[in-house]
């Protein structure tokens, strides 16, 4: 395998620095170069203003503001001869076929013989960018689409050459899936590649016939999001968050590329209500607002929304369509409802189903690409041909022939069958050759859902369920709602406690692949308990969780939590429990009680400051981690990525990170099985912690933040009661405090903070509002 | 009685704490590199001096042991010189000067190397464990008031508008950077080697500070008060070192004095107003001396707030054109433990330059303390 060890990035507008972003996130060094302005001092001020600009985005290009270090900034003019040294050398200039091919000349001399170069393009053919130029380069040249921003968009697509080598699309395809954590689509070299080509008719489709069919914005919006499993930016506000003065010029290139005849060139008409919007400056979220926008004109902050009629703005109302309603049963019964929003959705759909169903083999191989296409990199939660299934391929042919569509020869293929079907737990699609074919997945990908498919689980409740993943090892699924941490899920772990020796497994991973590990406790139980004063049983229910989170520490075998994006308050806690993480590299860990007015209470008070407590690097006393541990938990400190996790000590130094989400389950079954070898729970341990004058030092912070208007009464009162758990209690400095004795503080804290009434409306606010209320 | 002299004083560039260019300076390397300075620059015999007494308000972690002999081991002094960590917060170097002056007159020995020196960067304010009396903060908790509330107090105490401390600052800052850019600084300063660069400068100063920007920020320590991050002094990184020896001595070694100690003081106060600590101790100072604040050419006094210093100048009825001619540590910076040996230093070369008979340097002292010092021309 060609090896990829550096990298250099030309063009640092918003995508090169965010493509260069990612590369250092995976802590190779990245070369970022643009052009030196007329005039200029500092002849790197493009690229060098603009890693400067990274710092300060949000959200966050880089996973940790030190990864800054691992980008060198130059200019194309001074500075080419550091590609000598470059294994890939990504261009992510202005899309002008003249001024790329000038450049791809001037790298032709200064690259390493071999080394790979990409253009990022994403609207000229790869044949056009490479004409003319020597035979050398073509063979090493190749596109590698990045999708904005390139940290959270998974989505690459990759499209080879008539001429490329086939080893460096390999290279290429493994950088991607796996240092850069990529879904990694192969597509054809045709105008728009797979996402934009279909996303764009997307777009321009629902628009047009928002206008056609007469749907207020927010209308349009509330039927193409939610129901289609589009997110809820839906059209209109998603053209707000890109730009509606960028649409103009996707349109142009396109229209400038696309072969006759193609649908698009129907769909398209040129707006002259959007063409006003973009000359008067209503360009969206960075200009004036657009489709929508914040009113702060009278103090206050009024969503508004704009009349497609009148073009006047007026409040944002919550539509009300029946067939959105409808929608909660499935596609189908949205499209078939009689209303505008139905009909407005199935012309959407069907114009833009029909369309990718049309373009397969043309643009992919597969249909199973185009899915993958649309799902990485539009954020859908149905691919186009997962769509049809859903409506089913034989009705949606009908309704297209009933319509006087053109029904594309792929979906008369299919027939009564569907794209996707099941053979032997097996998932497979259907080829262009009519046969099905097994879904593949790259080596080192082990999926949960894919386990999961006709398999037995081996123990499950409503809340979590035991998978056998093989090799002996078993893992622990979440799947309650939003993964929140309830009795099911706690009886579940101390079910696995006792499974995996009497069963002859050798470790357990607590893994799931919802959007989120989990959001925490399930705290409306709480708020009910204490409506009817049920002390004891909140006792009773918060030591349940102690106990059971204790035997996962203390178990027999290895324990690796496998988080991926947000792992709040108990969900942090049960992970501070394991032996060891395997965390996806957008893993948001935080302990957020104070937000619900509360503290920590399922050992995650003593997980943390037993970690500060053995840092090395941190300074010795009785007060340093009680004093860190108080700042991370007092503030709700949530950690914008997994590398910045490790900063605050939610992971520790040996614990892995990676890249590629698919690829989280089977790199943590491994870090268990390597762990079960030689395994030897950790012994039980005491800290020293300061008592009293602990407390005191915290309590005085507490007051001089409350002064100083960036603490409110409440926050002080779960301050204090944190403070006291962490300062160990009554404790004195020379004595030694048991782990029990700190869970028995926690439960008391979670105790008397559930008798406050301002904790109650926190909590309640939260679950009416999904907002931390500041009381 | 002896005449005491300040022989000599040099420090080391001041910059912001945890964001400026000492940040990676251990606080001992950066002491000894002042007093190596401060020796070459007087030519003083290292051989005569008796003791390096040294302030630091938070003598822990880099700043602990003794880290006074260590200097002077690190410094390259003779081994025969010994060494003493003072500490009285903010008054910490000036107390050595006094701790100096006091030894002398007892003729023990006749020159001292007198500095302070903190890195806030490197020890946080209060130390790496804060663990104050739990039963003493029940009883009086401003014992452990925060510093910018003491300021509020005194600014509310004397009714000292957001628009007079800004006023105050401002012109702080506008001295500073006239001091600095005609050259006023530079001989004092001993450049610091740090990650392979020279740092010869101030790095605290605003030039762009403007009455506006001011304005525009918000209360640093109470959301209804009047004290802002533009109106305090910074957290800075810095150390400074003065001689003190006798008259005598000076003259029979070819020393170039710059003041004789003419009198000093300390004082308590109330703890939640500390910043007025001033007024007492120098008072009892000027006394001392046999002088009253009218009789006073040069004043030093430590800019800790604008509130504290503006009650501090309005009760002593000083001079507002004689105190801090350039600049104060609103706008230069205050490392706690560094800045009694700065003002100290700084009174006696002002009063040189300047000219005149009378100066005063004085500051405030957390918890509630004052200390002054009179200088006399030489």
């Amino acid at each position: 395998m060609q090896a990829i060890d550096k990298v250099a990035v030309i063009g640092a507008g918003v995508m090169g620095a965010g493509i260069a972003a990612q590369v250092a996130n995976t802590g190779l060094p990245v070369v970022l170069l643009d052009i030196v302005p007329d005039g200029a001092k500092d002849r790197n001020v493009v690229a060098s203003s603009a890693l400067q600009k990274m710092l300060k985005t949000s959200p966050a290009p880089l996973m940790h503001p030190r990864n800054a270090k691992h980008i060198q900034v130059g200019n194309v003019e001074d500075h080419l001869q550091w590609l000598s040294d470059c294994d890939l050398v990504i261009e992510v200039v202005i899309e002008q076929l003249e001024i790329k091919q000038g450049l791809y000349r001037k790298i032709e001399q200064h690259r390493k013989p071999g080394s790979i170069v990409t253009s990022n393009t994403s609207t000229i053919p790869l044949a056009h960018l490479v004409e003319g130029l020597p035979k050398s380069f073509q063979r090493d040249f190749a596109i590698t689409h990045f999708f904005n921003p390139p940290r959270y968009m998974r989505l690459l697509e990759l499209v080879a050459g008539a001429d490329t080598r086939p080893e460096a699309i390999a290279a290429l395809r493994t950088f991607g899936d796996r240092l850069l954590g990529k879904s990694v689509v192969d597509c054809k070299d045709t105008p728009g590649f797979i996402a934009n080509r279909i996303g764009i008719l997307w777009l321009g489709a629902a628009v047009r016939f928002a206008f056609e069919i007469g749907l207020t914005v927010e209308e349009a919006d509330a039927v193409i999001g939610k129901p289609m499993g589009i997110p809820k930016t839906g059209v209109f506000g998603l053209l707000d968050l890109v730009g509606i003065d960028l649409q103009p010029h996707v349109e142009q290139s396109m229209l400038a590329t696309l072969p006759e005849g193609d649908l698009y060139r129907e769909i398209h008409r040129p707006s002259t209500y959007i063409e006003r919007m973009i000359e008067e400056g209503y360009i969206g979220r960075k200009g004036k607002g657009g489709f929508y926008r914040l009113n702060r004109s009278k103090g206050g902050k009024v969503k508004e929304a704009r009349d497609l009629e009148t073009g006047e703005y007026r409040p944002a109302v919550a539509p009300s369509l029946a067939s959105v309603r409808a929608g909660r049963q499935g596609m189908r019964a949205l499209v078939e409802h009689p209303d505008r929003g139905g009909r407005y959705a199935w012309r959407v759909l069907s114009h833009t189903l029909s369309y990718a169903a049309a373009l397969v083999p043309q643009i992919a191989d597969d249909v199973h690409a185009v899915d993958q296409a649309m799902k990485n990199g539009y954020a859908w939660k149905r691919g186009p041909f997962e769509m049809i299934d859903q409506l089913g391929p034989k009705w949606f042919a009908q309704q297209l022939a009933k319509d006087g569509l053109a029904v594309p020869p792929l979906l008369e293929q299919v027939g009564d069958g569907s794209f996707y079907r099941l053979e032997d737990d097996r998932l497979q699609y259907f080829g262009t050759d009519s046969a099905y074919h097994d879904v593949q997945r790259a080596d080192g990908v082990l999926l949960l859902s894919d386990i999961k498919r006709g398999a037995e689980r081996v123990a499950g409740n409503r809340s979590a369920s035991l998978w056998d993943i093989g090799d002996e090892v078993l893992c622990l699924e979440f799947h309650s709602k939003m993964n929140s941490i309830d009795e099911g899920i706690v009886a579940m772990i101390s079910k696995a406690i006792k499974i995996v020796p009497s069963k002859g497994y050798k470790a357990l991973v607590i893994h799931n692949e919802g959007d989120n590990f989990s959001v925490g406790a399930n705290i409306g139980l709480g708020l009910f308990a204490a409506n009817i004063a049920a002390w004891l049983q909140i006792t009773e229910s918060v030591k349940q969780g102690q106990y059971a989170y204790k035997a996962l520490k203390f178990a027999p075998f290895p324990v690796v939590g496998a988080p991926a994006g947000m792992a709040l308050g108990g969900g942090c806690e049960v992970l501070l429990h394991c032996d060891a993480l395997q965390a996806h590299a957008e893993t948001y860990m935080g302990l957020v009680e104070v937000g619900v007015g509360l503290v920590p209470a399922w050992g995650g008070c003593k997980e943390m400051l037993l970690r500060w407590s053995n840092n090395p690097r941190h300074p010795k006393g009785p007060m340093p981690a009680v004093s860190k541990v108080f700042e991370t938990v007092a503030t709700a400190t949530v950690a914008k990525s997994a590398e910045e996790a490790k900063s605050l000590l939610y992971l520790r130094p040996g614990d892995g990170i990676t890249m590629n989400r698919d690829r989280l389950l089977a790199e943590a079954k491994a870090m268990a099985l390597a762990m079960a070898k030689d395994y030897a729970p950790p012994e039980p341990r005491e800290l020293q912690l300061p008592g009293s004058a602990g407390e005191t030092a915290m309590t005085l912070v507490l007051n001089d933040f409350r002064r100083a208007g960036k603490a409110t009464d409440h926050d002080v009162t779960v301050g204090k009661i944190l403070a006291h758990v962490l300062a160990g209690g009554n404790t004195d400095p020379t004595a030694a405090v048991s782990e029990d004795k700190l869970l028995t503080l926690e439960r008391n804290a979670i105790v008397s903070l559930l008798k406050t009434p301002q904790t109650l409306d926190r909590i309640e606010h939260m679950l009416e509002t999904g907002k931390p209320l500041r009381n | 009685m002896k005449d005491v002299v300040l022989a000599g004083y040099a420090r080391s560039p001041f910059h912001f704490a945890s964001k400026g260019a000492l940040v990676k300076v251990r606080p001992d390397d950066l002491a000894s590199a002042v007093v190596k300075g401060l020796v070459e620059r007087t030519g003083v015999n290292p051989d005569d001096i008796e003791d390096l007494a040294l302030g630091c308000a938070f003598p822990e972690g880099e700043q602990g042991f003794n880290m006074a002999r260590l200097v002077v081991l690190m410094a390259g002094l003779p081994i025969s010189v010994a060494g003493v960590t003072i500490n009285r917060f903010c008054g910490s170097s000036m107390q050595a000067i006094h701790m100096a002056a006091g030894a002398i007159q007892m003729g023990a020995g006749e020159a001292y190397i007198c500095a302070g020196v903190e890195s806030m960067s490197r020890v946080p304010m209060s130390g790496f464990n804060p663990m104050p009396n739990a039963a003493l903060y029940q009883t009086m908790p401003e014992a452990y008031m925060s510093m910018g509330e003491t300021a509020e107090n005194v600014g509310r105490e004397y009714n000292i508008s957001r628009e007079e401390q800004e006023m105050f600052a401002l012109d702080s800052q506008q001295k500073a950077v006239a001091a600095q850019s005609d050259g006023r600084l530079a001989g004092e300063i001993v450049p610091i080697q740090a990650n392979g660069s020279n740092i010869d400068a101030d790095g605290c100063m605003r030039p762009d500070t403007s009455l506006e920007g001011l304005a525009g920020l918000k209360p640093a320590f109470d959301e209804k008060g009047t004290v802002t991050a533009g109106t305090a002094s910074p957290l800075t990184d810095g150390a400074a070192a003065t001689l003190v020896c006798t008259a005598e001595y000076a003259a029979a070694n070819n020393l170039a004095p710059l003041a004789r100690i003419a009198s000093f003081a300390v004082s308590g106060c109330q703890p939640e107003t500390m910043g007025l600590g001033p007024i007492f101790s120098s008072r009892k100072a000027l006394e001392r001396a046999g002088i009253s604040a009218g009789d006073l050419n040069v004043v030093e006094i430590n800019e800790a707030f604008a509130t504290q210093s503006i009650a501090s100048i309005r009760d002593l009825e000083l001079d507002p054109s004689t105190v801090n001619i350039d600049g104060g540590a609103i706008a230069i910076g205050h490392p706690l433990g560094a800045t009694g040996a700065r003002i100290t230093g700084k009174a006696a070369q002002v009063l040189q330059r300047e000219g005149g008979r009378w100066a005063l340097s004085t500051q405030c002292i957390g918890g509630g303390q004052g200390i002054a010092t009179v200088l006399e021309a030489v």
